[in-house]
C-alpha cells in the first residue's frame, strides 16, 4: 500500500469514527430531550423531559441540589452541539478532545455510583437503563476507545493548509478534472 | 309418547305402583334440592369471604386517587436508600403535594432476599394497613430501621406506633406469620423469601406487589413509577431529593 493510499485509508477511518461518535452524542441528546410518551414536542414537554433527567442526575448523589437542575438542563444541549460539531468535522482536534473528556466524565460518574452501592438508572440514553457491567462495557470498551481513536487520529492525520478534513470523493475529483 | 303409555299402564296397575313412583320422585327432588343447597352454600360463603377480604385489603396509600399525578414506590423497609427516599423526599412530599391533592402516593412492597428482616417488616406493615394504621407503621419502620435491622425486633416499634387496641388486631393478623420470613440460602444461592414463607394470610398482598414490580421491571429498590393523567412514565430508581422531584411535578402540572 502506497503512502497516499495509507493516508487516504486513515482519513476514511477517521471520518467513520468521527461520524459514529457524532451519532452517539446526537442520540444521547435526543433521548434526553424527546418528550415523554403522550406528550407533543413543545418547550413545556422538553422541559418536563429535562426535569426527569434532572432526577436521574440527582440520583448519582454527586452534585449539590442547587447544581443538579442547571447541569441537567445544560448537558443535553451540550451533547447536541458536540454531536453537530463532530458531524461538521470543523476543528476536529478540539471537538474530539471535548468528547473524550465527556465520555471520561460519564464513566467516572457511573463507576463512582456503582462503588457507592447505588442501584440507579444510568440516564445515558434516557431513563430506564440500570448502571452495571453492561453500561461499563459499552462506555469503557466501546465509546472511550472510539473517542480516543478519533482524538489520536485527529492529531496524527496531517493536512496541507486549506485541505478539507474529509477526503474528496471520486466524483468530486472527476468533476474537478 | 312413551310417558303417556307408561302413565296409562301404571294407572291401570293400581295404587301401590303409583305410591312407589311418587316416593321415587320425591326422593330425586330432595336429592336435587339438597345438592343445590350444599353446593351453593360454600359458593356463597366463598363470595362473602372474598368480598370481606377485598373490603379489608391493606390500604397502603396517601392522598386522593383523583390526584393528577400518581407515584408508586416499590421499596423494601430494610433498604437504606428506601429509608433515605422516605425521610428526605416522601415525607415533605406527603406534607406538601399529597395533602394539596396534587399527588397520590402508593406504597408497593418489594422486599429483597438480601435483607433478613425486610419481608417480615412488610408483613407488619400490611397487617397495620388492614387496620388503617399503615402510615404510622411505615414511619415507625423507616425511623427505626437502623435498630430493628440489626436484631429483627420489629414488634416493639409497631406497638409504639399505634393504639393498644389496634396493635392487638395487628397481632391477631400476624398469627402464623412471624418467624418464617427470613431469607435463607441453599448452598450459597439466596432463596426468594416468598419461597420460604408459607401459611401467612398477609403474604399474598406482598407477593402481588412483587409480581407487579417484576413486570415493570423493578431491578432495585427504591424504584418509583409516575403516572400522569393515565400515562405511565419510565420508572426511575434511587434517591431523588424533594426539590428536584417537586420541580418535575411542577413541570408535569404545567403541561
Amino acid at each position: 500500500m502506497s503512502k497516499d493510499a495509507r493516508g487516504r485509508f486513515g482519513r476514511y477511518l477517521l471520518m467513520a469514527g468521527r461520524l459514529a461518535l457524532a451519532v452517539i452524542f446526537l442520540y444521547a441528546a435526543y433521548a434526553k430531550l424527546k418528550p415523554q410518551v403522550g406528550m407533543p414536542w413543545s418547550i413545556a414537554s422538553v422541559n418536563t423531559s429535562l426535569s426527569m433527567f434532572a432526577m436521574g442526575v440527582d440520583s448519582y448523589q454527586m452534585l449539590p441540589t442547587w447544581a443538579v437542575s442547571p447541569f441537567a438542563h445544560l448537558l443535553p444541549p451540550v451533547e447536541l452541539i458536540l454531536g453537530l460539531w463532530l458531524l461538521s468535522g470543523f476543528g476536529l482536534r478540539f471537538s474530539s478532545v471535548l468528547s473524550t473528556l465527556a465520555v471520561c466524565g460519564f464513566i467516572i460518574a457511573m463507576v463512582s455510583a456503582y462503588r457507592r452501592g447505588l442501584t440507579i438508572s444510568c440516564g445515558c440514553f434516557g431513563p430506564g437503563e440500570q448502571i452495571g457491567p453492561k453500561t461499563f462495557i459499552r462506555d469503557g470498551l466501546l465509546f472511550l476507545p472510539l473517542s480516543l481513536a478519533v482524538t489520536v487520529g485527529a492529531f496524527l492525520v496531517r493536512r496541507k493548509p486549506g485541505e478539507p478534513a474529509v477526503p474528496a470523493t471520486a466524483a468530486t475529483v472527476q468533476s474537478a478534472e | 309418547m312413551d310417558y303417556r303409555v307408561d302413565s296409562t299402564r301404571e294407572a291401570q296397575a293400581g295404587g301401590v305402583t303409583s305410591l312407589t313412583r311418587a316416593v321415587r320422585v320425591v326422593a330425586v327432588c330432595s336429592i336435587l334440592v339438597l345438592g343445590t343447597v350444599a353446593y351453593g352454600a360454600p359458593g356463597a360463603a366463598r363470595a362473602r369471604a372474598k368480598a370481606a377480604e377485598s373490603a379489608s385489603a391493606p390500604v397502603k396509600t396517601y392522598g386522593s386517587s383523583a390526584a393528577p399525578i400518581k407515584m408508586e414506590v416499590f421499596s423494601d423497609y430494610e433498604c437504606p436508600s428506601c429509608r433515605s427516599l422516605y425521610e428526605q423526599t416522601l415525607r415533605p412530599m406527603i406534607a406538601d403535594y399529597v395533602s394539596a391533592g396534587k399527588v397520590y402516593l402508593v406504597h408497593r412492597d418489594f422486599p429483597l432476599p438480601m435483607h433478613k428482616y425486610g419481608y417480615e417488616a412488610a408483613r407488619w406493615a400490611n397487617a397495620a394497613a388492614r387496620v388503617g394504621q399503615f402510615q404510622n407503621v411505615e414511619a415507625a419502620l423507616y425511623d427505626n430501621q437502623p435498630a430493628w435491622s440489626v436484631d429483627g425486633n420489629i414488634e416493639k416499634f409497631i406497638a409504639a406506633a399505634m393504639p393498644a387496641a389496634d396493635f392487638k388486631r395487628v397481632q391477631k393478623l400476624m398469627e402464623g406469620c412471624t418467624g418464617a420470613a427470613t431469607a435463607s440460602t441453599d448452598g450459597g444461592r439466596m432463596l426468594n423469601v416468598a419461597q420460604t414463607a408459607r401459611g401467612c394470610s398477609l403474604d399474598p398482598y406482598i407477593n402481588e406487589d412483587r409480581a407487579l414490580g417484576t413486570r415493570i421491571p423493578v431491578q432495585a429498590t427504591p424504584t418509583y413509577v409516575i403516572t400522569y393523567k393515565g400515562q405511565r412514565l419510565p420508572a426511575g430508581s434511587g434517591v431523588v431529593s424533594w426539590p428536584i422531584l417537586k420541580q418535575f411535578f411542577d413541570s408535569l402540572l404545567r403541561q
